[in-house]
């Protein structure tokens, strides 16, 4: 039994009906509705920056997922993002690759620099930290992700002037 | 040796389908479509000897053959994407650079199993793959390599990129099943196998990406040109991919069975900083860590398998003398417990649990009495989980302590690490040094 | 068959099942946690490892299937070892907080603790913790305690189709919750409490007072609150209800249980309960004795009789009693006092839906067997939600859809939303244009098939919708075309009727309608029943014009035993809307209301308030007081549903045991009180218990003639009964307006042009009950006005606004809630608080062709405060 308490919040938030639209597509993927759950999430949260419960509930009713059964699949995925990051987010990988390369350092630089560590963005918002399992460049470590781009072979020499590149 | 996967990787468009059809692309499919039946492609595949390059190595002819001999239709075409297990970049480089020999060999796989939709299962780590992808099975829509009349041959197939959201777990085929219908990633109960019943109940088949690389080669040469490569009983060649305290680390395609000296010391210039080498985790972060002395193990499936380890993902990380054992094990622990699903009480518990002794061995708070309670849990958790995730994880951990047994003692008893000057560890500046 | 060896013992089983069913068969019990019986295999918990001779690992006895020639071993060291392992794993994040809690006795982590030896405390780190959660009204969630074993989250979705918790977060950081952080917004079924095996999700209900040993006794009865008659078993100590539980797999509900039948029985022991008869003296109910009380009704229905004749005494008889209660008052009315006035608020859709559809079919034709919906390939719904309306009836029709079964609602789909795959909800008062659609398509993709010639007759009389008549259905027709080619290809199909589709329209031509359906494409058909014993009581004869059996009454003698008969009256019977119309007109004097509270259940409010205080006598039997005692001359209390013996007939046909357990009240089981009232009128037989009531039941009712009451107590006797002279053979039946289809009125683009007051089906509240019930009241408090978004947007009305709804009746002040499930056009209002109710609001007339009660007077408007 759904109620639907903040029916017209979560109304509210898709203007112009973007996300209904962008899952209609979606769906044609897909022999069975629910397998468009995943995608939909993306669009959601490339939408909104994040999914908040109003975007759940939102995607509950585009999808026909029960929400408590998004909100089971929202939190088992890491880069599924529950609450606002900053503007930007550094995902840095901390795996054994990247750590025997110095990844540990990197940590501990920006959680001085900017005193974050994981999940947590720093005071102005500018940066969030998320810390990462290997994200598949170890010939290369150690690497992190800043939003889209990738940045590889980081040492103490060059991490400050990638982060300055961000504002 | 002429490479077969990472063929034309050195032209800078490698991943436009102009570029990859000048170079001989789609010429297999073409054959496969025009000359071969749908079983004649099964037998040629199982002839060859190809095993998964995903990791647990099975043979994909087999697996086809499982499918095809289902009755079930739709049956659905998976591409394995996932790449998660930590120090493997190999089918990254066959994404980026190559990512027409993937959805060729997809398609010959898809008209082999009489398969009508395809997906491939992208790691959500990979960003800009989802575009490169993307854009390269637009191409091969409008030259009709995809599509409801592929070749003109009234033969349908149709794939698309599906990405997960960041859990290692979906790497596992059920588990990636789960989440490819929209689901947690947990693992499902095997049997029934995905041959029989996957992606929503149907017979699927689920591959890696370096396996769908080779199916074009095999099958516009022959089976037994194919098994002409590595050994008689793992054929072909193998992306490496190397990193850690090398020289030139990278992804390096060799044939099955290249002695693991020949990897580190020819094809990546030997340890860095003229320091020694203290050990090789040869397939991925889940496969048994080897000591120096194993250095000329062949690496192909059961010569890995004699030395106690597994040649998993071919993904091999390189220690030198500068790097702590127990760290590199805490660190380990702590990626298995972040990515266990939690379906099973042993690795749900068990990961977490041998993390924090580990962490204690580290930080010097432990005893003589941790360190045999650590080698228990791990003895609980091996052989009782759910899916390999767990087993794995209590796997490395046993062997690492067996065989660096040492440095363990060595932290409990002197409270530190033996890697003691500063200045060696990690090959980087500390930040005491910076300030 | 499979033949294995355990432990040495052989054992043969079927192809399909697993190692754990093969050692359950021959006595070996194998621990397990996360395994539930009738869920699919799961094999999370490691506790149920096992050895298979030559296979390396130790395997899950709950998923792996048995193998011809295997050998295997439950009980060796390594097995133990391994028990004792994932014992302690699941220890080592467990609070261990075992002596305050209430899972304390039956709980399995406890049990195989103690089984298999605790562990030694070798963890060293700090737990996990998280804190306890009591902010929902009824369930508490403790997570810490919880094994993740997720039989409950599996429970919620695979067998209730709720899907409202979900284990959320991953590996160690893993727990089971609902959307929202505190409260549940699910159907509060409560089938995750059966499942959990530890003190994870627990009843807020019996919080820190209840241990497994209070239970002094444990009785199986079968639930009192709809017509599916769910099999529950209630526990007790002293005289109080403890708790009600189903238990897995059993009665028609196979261990699953609704809100009401799970957490309603407090009701039994509210505050309200009468305690004493009594008797209006100046206006004032006083309590007298039980002597004087019946002394002064018999009395007053004497002087009545002899003064107005037997036909100005009438009586209302009770869904929610006994097929004895029902029998005892029919007989005290007919054979007693020599009138036919008798009927229940069946009347209302149920009685009059069951005989049209059986005149059509044949008798029995709505006698079918629950547990067939979920076996069936496609259900075909209209009416109503079976999911609020008879919750379980309704989780089966999930279930069949998640085994593939196609499922096509007609209407408001409610708790089916997420179960079907196209929508069918119509703009209210054009559903019949949609039924007809459907009719045509099916008649002419199906055939005819000549069985029914009355029916085919009229449906090839039906015209088919012209264009603006189907675009004003709000339907669109592709949709009605899948619908037809779901429905026309299916092998085991179910069509279930609703109470709404008699309430408005031309019922006898919606009904039709369905049943055209349901002759189509041969299928079983299901009535929905609000009260649990309405069935029975109109095989009891409470109704004016059958005797008990559903023989027609015809004046003559009726044999009740060796040497005894009876007279059944020659007099025409009166119905229950006929009995409220002579009350007011005075042809009616006497009132006997069982169980009953007609001021609060029928529309009009003021028409029965003014008929039922023009009687000179008003008896009502009842538990509580009500809307209809402050009218009565007598009120006598009764027994609840948990203080009496008797039978109960579900909507499907299927007669059930109501065991007694406790006795809270000074009420007597109606049927003693009603017969010592009958023996003072003349009756001479005497019972002593209700299995005496039961025997002569069976020698006046040719239906329950060969029913065996040993069978009944056992677990139910299914119509007919062991009777077979029932079939009966169709007859032709009248159908309004066969050719017309609803007008199609100009749509106004501004404001909606005028609203519809629909009732609210509800799934929390089943009327007088419910609304004492604390923990049902806990779930949902309050009245509210559900109108569409739509809707809301063009008379600018928000969420929470506070609105007056009015009508040519009256008008209330309501709280407004937007549901994107209710119709455009319509505004629904539950008929469940005293304070705003629906039937306060509406009017009525009675159908002439079927007799049931069709709402007027329920245009409303609205107005926000
Ligand atoms: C925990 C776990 C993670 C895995 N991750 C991957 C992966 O990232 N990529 C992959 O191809 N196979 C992965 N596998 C192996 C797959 O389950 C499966 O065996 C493989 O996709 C089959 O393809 P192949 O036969 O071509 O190797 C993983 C297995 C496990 C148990
Ligand atoms: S071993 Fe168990 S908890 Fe770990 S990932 Fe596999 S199923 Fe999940
Ligand atoms: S009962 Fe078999 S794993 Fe839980």
């Amino acid at each position: 039994m759904e109620t639907s308490t903040s029916q017209s919040t979560a109304d509210a938030l898709d203007k112009g009906g973007i996300l209904k639209n962008k899952i209609k597509v979606l769906k044609k993927m897909y022999p069975h509705t629910r397998s468009v759950l995943l995608p939909a999430l993306h669009a959601a949260q490339q939408l909104y920056g994040w999914l908040s419960e109003d975007a759940i509930e939102q995607v509950s009713r585009l999808t026909g997922v029960t929400t408590a059964d998004v909100k089971g699949v929202v939190t088992f995925y890491s880069l599924f993002k529950t609450k606002p990051l900053g503007r930007h987010v550094i995902y840095l990988c901390t795996n054994v690759a990247c750590l025997i390369m110095g990844a540990d350092t990197l940590e501990e630089y920006l959680g001085k620099t900017y005193g974050i560590s994981h999940g947590e963005t720093s005071a102005d918002g500018r940066f969030s930290l998320v810390i990462m399992e290997c994200i598949g460049a170890c010939d290369k470590a150690p690497a992190m992700l800043v939003n889209d781009d990738c940045h590889f072979n980081i040492s103490m020499d060059n991490i400050q002037q990638i982060m300055e590149s961000y504002r | 040796m002429k490479n077969i996967i990472l063929k034309n990787i050195e032209n800078p468009n490698s991943h436009r389908i102009e570029e990859y059809i000048k170079a001989g692309g789609y010429f297999a499919l073409e054959h496969a479509v025009n000359e071969m039946t749908p079983r004649d492609i099964i037998d040629d595949i199982k002839k060859s000897g190809l095993r998964g390059r995903g990791g647990a190595g099975f043979s994909t002819g087999m697996k086809w053959q499982f499918a095809s001999l289902d009755p079930k239709f739709p049956k659905y075409i998976v591409c394995n994407a996932d790449e998660g297990e930590p120090g493997t970049f190999k089918d990254r480089v066959i994404l980026e650079k190559n990512p027409h020999q993937l959805i060729e060999g997809m398609v010959i796989t898809a008209y082999a199993l009489q398969s009508v939709r395809g997906y491939i299962y992208l790691r959500a780590e990979y960003p800009h793959v989802e575009k490169i992808l993307n854009d390269a099975i637009q191409e091969a829509y409008a030259k009709g390599f995809l599509g409801n009349d592929i070749m003109s041959r009234h033969f349908r197939f149709n794939l698309s990129v599906h990405r997960g959201a960041g859990a290692y777990i979906c790497g596992e085929e059920t588990a990636l099943i789960n989440s490819l219908e929209g689901r947690r990633g947990d693992p499902r109960v095997k049997p029934p196998f995905p041959v029989n019943s996957g992606a929503w109940s149907k017979p699927t088949i689920v591959n890696n990406v370096e396996t769908y690389a080779n199916i074009p080669y095999i099958v516009e040469t022959s089976p037994k040109a194919y098994s002409f490569l590595g050994t008689r009983d793992a054929p072909g060649t193998k992306l490496f991919c190397v990193s850690g305290a090398v020289k030139n680390p990278g992804v390096f395609e060799l044939q099955l069975g290249t002695p693991l000296r020949e990897i580190i010391y020819d094809h990546c210039g030997g340890i860095r900083n003229g320091r020694a080498l203290k050990g090789i985790i040869p397939g991925g972060l889940s496969t048994s860590i080897l000591t120096p002395d194993m250095i000329d193990c062949p690496m192909d499936f059961a010569n890995l398998a004699r030395h106690g380890s597994m040649l998993g993902s071919g993904a091999v990380i390189v220690l030198d003398d500068t790097m702590c054992i127990v760290k590199i094990y805490e660190r380990a622990m702590r990626f298995f417990e972040h990515e266990s699903c939690g379906k099973c009480t042993p690795c749900r518990e068990g990961t977490g649990w041998m993390r924090t002794i580990l962490r204690r061995i580290e930080d010097g708070m432990a005893d003589m009495e941790d360190l045999a309670t650590l080698e228990d849990v791990a003895h609980n958790v091996a052989g009782k989980t759910f899916c390999p995730l767990g087993e794995g994880a209590a796997q490395v951990l046993l062997s690492a302590m067996k065989r660096y047994r040492g440095e363990f003692e060595y932290h409990v008893k002197y409270k530190k690490c033996e890697v003691t000057d500063p200045s060696l560890r990690w090959g980087h500046m500390s930040m005491d040094e910076l300030d | 068959m499979v033949k294995l060896t355990i432990n040495g013992q052989e054992a043969e089983t079927g192809r399909d099942s697993t190692i754990l069913d093969a050692a359950n068969g021959i006595g070996i019990k194998i621990p397990t946690l996360c395994h539930i019986k009738g869920l699919e295999p799961y094999g999370g918990c490691r506790m149920c490892l096992i050895e298979i001779e030559g296979v390396a690992r130790l395997q899950t006895a709950c998923t792996t299937k048995v193998n011809n020639g295997m050998v295997v071993f439950t009980e060796t060291e390594e097995i133990n070892k391994a028990r004792k392992a994932m014992l302690e794993f699941l220890l080592i994040n467990h609070p261990l907080d075992c002596p305050v809690c209430d899972k304390a006795g039956e709980c399995l982590l406890q049990d195989q603790a103690a089984r298999f030896g605790a562990s030694e405390g070798r963890f060293a780190e700090g737990k996990r913790t998280h804190p306890e959660n009591i902010n929902d009204s009824i369930i508490v969630r403790n997570m810490e305690r919880c094994i993740l074993c997720t039989r409950c989250t599996r429970m919620c979705g695979e067998a209730q189709g709720a899907y409202a918790i979900s284990v959320t977060g991953r590996g160690q950081h893993s727990f089971v919750e609902p959307f929202s952080h505190d409260k549940y917004n699910c159907e509060y079924c409560g089938n995750c409490l059966t499942v959990c095996p530890v003190g994870a999700i627990m009843s807020r209900l019996h919080r820190h007072n209840y241990r497994p040993w209070y239970v002094e006794k444990e009785i199986e009865t079968v639930c009192g609150f709809c017509g599916v008659g769910c099999t529950t078993f209630i526990q007790m100590r002293a005289a109080t209800i403890i708790r009600t539980l189903p238990k897995l797999g059993t009665g028609v509900n196979k261990g699953l249980l609704c809100v009401r039948g799970r957490f309603g029985y407090d009701y039994v022991e509210s505050e309200g309960r009468l305690k004493t008869p009594m008797i209006r003296v100046n206006g004032v109910l006083e309590p007298v004795s039980w002597e004087k009380a019946l002394a002064y009704i018999t009395k007053t229905l004497k002087d009545i009789k002899t003064k107005h004749t037997p036909k100005a005494i009438g009586a209302i008889a009770s869904g929610m009693c006994s097929n004895e209660d029902n029998y005892m008052l029919q007989k005290l009315m007919r054979f007693v006092i020599g009138s036919n006035n008798i009927d229940s608020t069946a009347r209302l859709a149920y009685a009059p839906a069951k005989t049209y559809i059986e005149r059509i079919f044949g008798a029995g034709a709505t006698a079918n067997v629950i547990a067939d919906i979920e076996k069936s390939d496609g259900i075909f719904t209209a009416g109503g939600d079976p999911t609020a309306i008879n919750p379980v009836l309704g989780v089966q029709i999930r279930s069949a859809w998640r085994h593939g079964a196609k499922v096509v609602v007609s209407g408001q789909p409610g708790g089916l939303g997420n179960f079907i795959n196209y929508d069918l909800n119509s703009v209210p008062q054009h559903e019949e244009t949609v039924l007809n659609t459907l009719v045509i398509g099916l008649a002419e993709m199906k055939g005819y098939s000549g069985k029914n010639p009355f029916l085919e007759r009229k449906i090839k009389a039906l015209r088919l919708p012209c264009e603006p008549e189907l675009r004003a259905t709000g339907v669109l027709l592709e949709n009605m075309e899948e619908a037809i080619d779901d429905l026309s290809g299916l092998k085991r199909p179910v069509v279930v009727i609703g109470p709404s589709l008699l309430h408005a329209g031309i019922p006898s031509k919606n009904l039709f309608l369905v049943a055209a359906i349901a002759y189509l494409i041969d299928a079983k058909i299901y009535l929905l029943s609000k009260k649990p014993n309405y069935r029975g009581l109109i095989d009891m004869g409470c109704v004016p014009d059958t005797i008990p059996g559903g023989l027609p009454v015809r004046p003559g003698q009726l044999k009740l035993k060796k040497g005894v008969t009876m007279t059944v009256p020659a007099e025409k019977g009166m119905g229950l809307f006929e009995m409220i119309d002579g009350a007011l007109d005075g042809s009616l004097k006497a009132l006997y209301v069982l169980g009953e509270n007609p001021v609060f259940n029928l529309p009009d409010r003021d028409k029965t308030e003014k008929a039922l205080s023009a009687l000179d006598l008003l008896v009502v039997q009842d538990i509580f007081m009500t809307e209809t005692t402050r009218h009565a001359h007598v009120v006598l209390p009764a027994a609840a549903w948990s203080e009496k013996d008797g039978t109960m007939t579900n909507l499907g046909g299927r007669i059930q045991f109501l065991r007694k357990g406790s006795a809270v009240s000074a009420g007597k089981s109606e049927w003693r009180v009603i017969a010592d009232i009958a023996r003072t009128l003349g009756m001479n037989e005497t019972y002593a218990d209700s299995k005496e009531v039961w025997e002569e039941i069976t020698q006046v009712s040719v239906l329950h003639s060969a029913s065996e009451y040993d069978e009944i107590k056992d677990g139910g006797l299914m119509w007919p009964y062991g009777s077979v002279q029932f079939q009966g053979g169709a007859e032709d039946f009248i159908v309004e307006g066969l050719e017309i289809l609803p007008e199609i009125k100009e749509a106004c683009a501004a404001a909606p042009c005028k609203l519809l007051l629909l009732p609210e089906r509800s799934l929390f509240h089943s009327g007088s009950t419910t609304r004492k019930s604390k923990a049902i009241l806990s779930v949902s408090p309050e009245p509210y006005l559900s109108i569409n978004p739509v809707d809301a947007g063009k008379l600018g009305l928000s969420n929470d606004d506070t609105v007056r709804v009015k009508t040519a009746k009256g008008s209330s002040v309501v709280t407004l809630k937007i549901v994107r499930d209710c119709p455009e056009g319509a505004v629904i209002l539950s008929n469940t608080f005293e304070k705003v109710s629906f039937n306060a609001l509406t009017g009525y007339t009675v159908d002439p062709v079927l007799g049931c009660m069709v709402f007027t007077d329920n245009e409303a408007s609205l107005e926000k405060l």
